[in-house]
């Protein structure tokens, strides 16, 4: 039924041009427990940059990585070249010519360039590699895109955006792919290489080859693509030619028609006591004079994309990875820089980590030793533990958080998602600090225990403390917070009031951060010499 | 089943074994169940149980220490030089015993110190010292030290009215001590979370370089009571006291309820897995299995060991999975009804 190429050789080339390179049709991915995709259409013609945008968790890199054959789609068709493709595996996906450049630069470190750029190409003379070859060849494509390294150099020794330019590379010219996709391949570039990565986009654009561009930022997409399909909580929305958009108009599509999320506003006026003031937090290479207030009662959120430095910024105030410069100073205390997470914990200052399982859960203990891992020494005497004052205290805070456990000496690795964050908050709210960091508190669990989160950091939380929370969209924070502060590659850009919000402006505000801090920043520079 | 028992039963599987075999022989194994060999049993058990607590505390703490059948020797072995050879004046007994200890725990704090602070690899660490300790004491002890006097021979060799050992009896004080320290303080808390998950449990404020230190010192002392057990055992300080004792305080430790995951398994559980050892030789002795080949079925259990160490985490992740599916379906039909 798919068979719409005609068989004859001339009518091949006649079909090609019409036929589009990439069609996917109802296309839906289920994940336990979470729906990534619903029915998503996109139609990619042959020879245009086709970009792909949408919000966090909007299901871009779900689409992408169906196409690359990385998931197996759980229904609905895909067409490559007009043919019907039963089963997209990996394999298939490579002898159909499809190339994916992914978010992060995954080389094989111990491997040079030139190795590396031919990984999956053996270039042999009889039975033996033909190194001489490898490093000509190497050297003759890099110097075909304008590429100045040394092909014998390890991947281990060059940086991350030279790493992920090598990637482009390979994919570009040695997979000789004639669909290519580049998940948010600008995300680890610096500003000289993602020049040089639109240069090659267009180039190979004009060579006849199919690129679906999946980026952040919409000013970027707008330089670089012909069409942009816009996804939206894991459906596809429209597909418009770039030239009828402008950055605002693109960013309402993203954002999509403002649907009534929940908000929890402070039931009163945070008041004048600063609890935590940073000033000046430098840590080289990963943020650059972050200051910033919380007063108590406050949320303040950080927006930023990833790699803009929020995490860091949030671990260096907690003492885990310690600032290089700057103070931390919390109510009735002296400035100063936590060297430990656990003087952080005695001043009064907890951490909510992103990474729940890495950083956040004892999973093989059960929820009252979790949720008591920070304030032993409140519930023991002499170091012996008070077994009542225990179990009392971990009953309340279960009843408190509306922790779903049959029983508080249950082991944490059987919860959900959601249930074990709440332990964690339960853990860091029986430490009874005056200011909570919390890092993506929201990550990884379902809508109703997002909510219920989100109303505990609203009304819990944030009653008797200062709170300062991160998330990668906008959503968690346009909810909760009483400021956001928006950071783009490790730099503080604006602070925008309660008042002021406004998703669309925030969103491309967020978005330009990324581009926009290392101009201002070298312009700064510039103006001080 | 209930969830709880389930659980329950697989980290204390130990004790099921050890009670089986038990009962194996007493019906199989000719003069197996007498009062005597029973506490034989124990007696001959006492030394290795001392290494399997040290071996399981580490492993807790998701390191391992290779070393400690070397301090077993080691320890005794300088602590006896200091008393009696190398000042000008001797020392009484009673200072040699507590030297011993004392030289146990600074071997641990070495260890401890390198793995923990300086972040070298425990296996390749503790090898080090292993060997490093065997020489010297090779070298400072080329034969054996005796008569060693009377109160330093008593925790190994005297026995109490009833002819019970005053070994077993350190041997289950010592244990219970530890199971309190596991079971009912916050040292034992943080020390079990930072082998669970060492980043988070750093992250919640806890001091993970220096439980991992304790955990050192701790082996290293109990490695060197074990000398102080031996050595009253048989009246000497010999070089070779210890020899191969550590690859079966591994089998105890995992026999015992230690994952090699780390943050799992408690002191009653390694006295069970070092009762088991001890029954399993004996058992074999009094069956006229030849010493080698005794040493090889030693070997098989310590295989058996991380077999059920895997296992027992793969029925475990099974276990909990069906439960949340239990739940997961019982609450969707729950909200069935409901509409």
């Amino acid at each position: 039924m798919a068979s719409t190429v005609a068989e004859t050789q001339g009518g091949h080339a006649e079909q090609a041009k019409s036929t589009p390179a990439l069609v996917l049709k109802d296309v839906s991915k289920f994940f336990p427990g979470t729906i990534a995709l619903r029915n998503a259409n996109v139609e990619v013609r042959r020879g245009e940059v086709h970009g792909i945008i949408g919000k966090n968790g909007a299901g871009k890199s779900t689409l992408v990585s169906i196409i690359a054959g990385l998931y197996e789609a759980t229904s609905g068709t895909i067409f490559i070249n007009g043919r019907e493709i039963p089963k997209l595996t990996r394999a298939v996906a490579q002898r159909e010519r499809v190339s994916i450049v992914p978010q992060d630069p995954q080389v094989v470190a111990d491997f040079s360039v030139a190795e590396n750029l031919f990984l999956g190409h053996e270039v042999t003379r009889g039975r033996v590699v033909d190194w001489r070859g490898i490093h000509r060849q190497a050297r003759a494509t890099l110097d075909r895109v304008g590429l100045p390294l040394d092909t014998h150099i390890k991947a281990s020794d060059l940086s991350v955006s030279e790493q992920q330019l090598v990637l482009v590379v390979k994919a570009c010219y040695v997979d000789a792919a004639e669909i290519i996709i580049f998940d948010e391949a600008s995300a680890s570039l610096t500003h000289s290489d993602e020049e040089l990565l639109h240069e090659i986009v267009a180039e190979r654009c004009a060579a006849g080859c199919t690129i679906l561009y999946i980026s952040h930022r919409v000013d970027e997409l707008l330089k670089v693509c012909d069409r942009v399909t816009v996804l939206l909580g894991g459906e596809s929305r429209e597909t418009v030619p770039c030239a009828e958009l402008d950055e605002v108009s693109l960013a309402t599509l993203i954002v999509g028609e403002a649907f009534a999320t929940t908000q929890y506003e402070a039931e009163q006026k945070p008041n004048d006591e600063i609890v935590l003031d940073v000033s000046g937090l430098t840590s080289a290479g990963r943020y650059t004079d972050v200051s910033l207030q919380v007063h108590r009662g406050e949320v303040l959120g950080i927006a930023g994309l990833r790699g803009s430095g929020r995490t860091e910024v949030l671990k260096g105030i907690a003492g885990i990875e310690r600032a290089d410069s700057g103070t931390v100073t919390l109510a009735g205390g002296e400035p100063g820089l936590f060297g430990h997470p656990a003087s952080a914990l005695k001043a009064g200052l907890a951490y909510l980590p992103e990474d729940r399982e890495h950083e956040g859960l004892v999973s093989t203990s059960s929820v009252t030793v979790n949720c008591l891992l920070s304030s032993l020494k409140q519930v023991s005497r002499f170091g012996v533990m008070k077994g009542r004052t225990e179990k009392a205290r971990v009953r309340e805070v279960v009843r408190l958080l509306d922790i779903k456990v049959s029983d508080i000496s249950q082991e944490v690795s059987g919860l959900s998602g959601g249930n074990k964050q709440k332990v964690i908050v339960g853990r860091i709210h029986e430490a009874r600090p005056s200011v909570y960091l919390l890092d993506e508190p929201t990550r990884g669990v379902d809508v109703g225990s997002r909510q219920a989160i989100l109303k505990i950091i609203r009304e819990k939380v944030a009653a008797e403390a200062g709170v300062v929370m991160t998330s990668p969209g906008l959503d968690d924070l346009l909810a909760v917070c009483d400021r956001i502060a928006i950071m783009g590659h490790g730099r503080m850009v604006d602070i925008v009031e309660r008042s002021a919000f406004d998703e669309t402006r925030l969103y491309v505000a967020v978005q330009s951060a990324s581009a926009a801090a290392v101009r201002t920043g070298q312009d700064k520079r510039g103006m001080e010499e | 089943m209930n969830l709880r028992v389930k659980l329950f039963l697989l980290d204390n599987v130990i004790w099921l074994l050890v009670i089986g075999f038990f009962l194996l022989n007493a019906i199989f194994t000719p003069s197996f169940f007498t009062w005597q060999n029973s506490t034989n049993i124990l007696y001959h058990s006492a030394i290795m149980s001392m290494l399997v607590l040290g071996q399981g505390i580490v492993i807790v703490v998701k390191a391992l220490d290779l070393s400690i059948e070397s301090t077993l020797a080691f320890a005794p072995g300088v602590a006896m030089l200091i008393c009696t050879q190398w000042l000008p004046w001797d020392l009484p007994s009673a200072v040699a015993i507590v030297l011993t200890l004392i030289v146990g725990a600074l071997v641990g704090l070495f260890n401890g110190f390198f793995v923990a602070r300086v972040g070298m690899n425990p296996f390749i660490e503790t090898m080090s010292t292993m060997i490093i300790m065997r020489g010297l004491v090779l070298f400072l002890v080329p034969f054996s030290i005796f008569p060693l006097a009377g109160v330093y021979k008593f925790a190994g060799q005297a026995r109490i009215p009833g002819d019970i050992p005053v070994a077993v009896l350190l041997m289950l004080l010592v244990y219970a001590v530890f199971q309190f320290i596991f079971g009912y303080t916050a040292f034992g808390r943080r020390l079990i979370a930072t082998g669970g998950n060492r980043q988070a449990a750093f992250i919640a404020g806890i001091n993970t370089t220096r439980m991992i230190m304790a955990a050192f010192v701790l082996a290293g002392l109990l490695a060197a009571f074990a000398g102080l057990l031996t050595a009253g055992r048989q009246g000497s300080i010999s070089p070779s006291m210890g020899i191969n004792m550590v690859l079966l305080s591994f089998a105890g430790a995992i026999l015992g309820g230690a994952s090699l995951d780390g943050g799992k398994g408690a002191p009653i559980g390694f006295l069970g897995g070092a009762l088991l050892l001890g029954m399993f030789s004996n058992a074999l002795n009094l069956r006229g299995v030849e010493v080698n080949l005794v040493y090889a079925m030693q070997g098989l259990l310590i295989f058996a060991a991380i077999l059920l160490d895997r296992g027992r985490e793969a029925i475990r992740a099974r276990v909990l999975r069906q439960e949340q599916v239990a739940r997961f379906e019982s609450t969707a039909t729950g909200a069935a009804t409901e509409v």
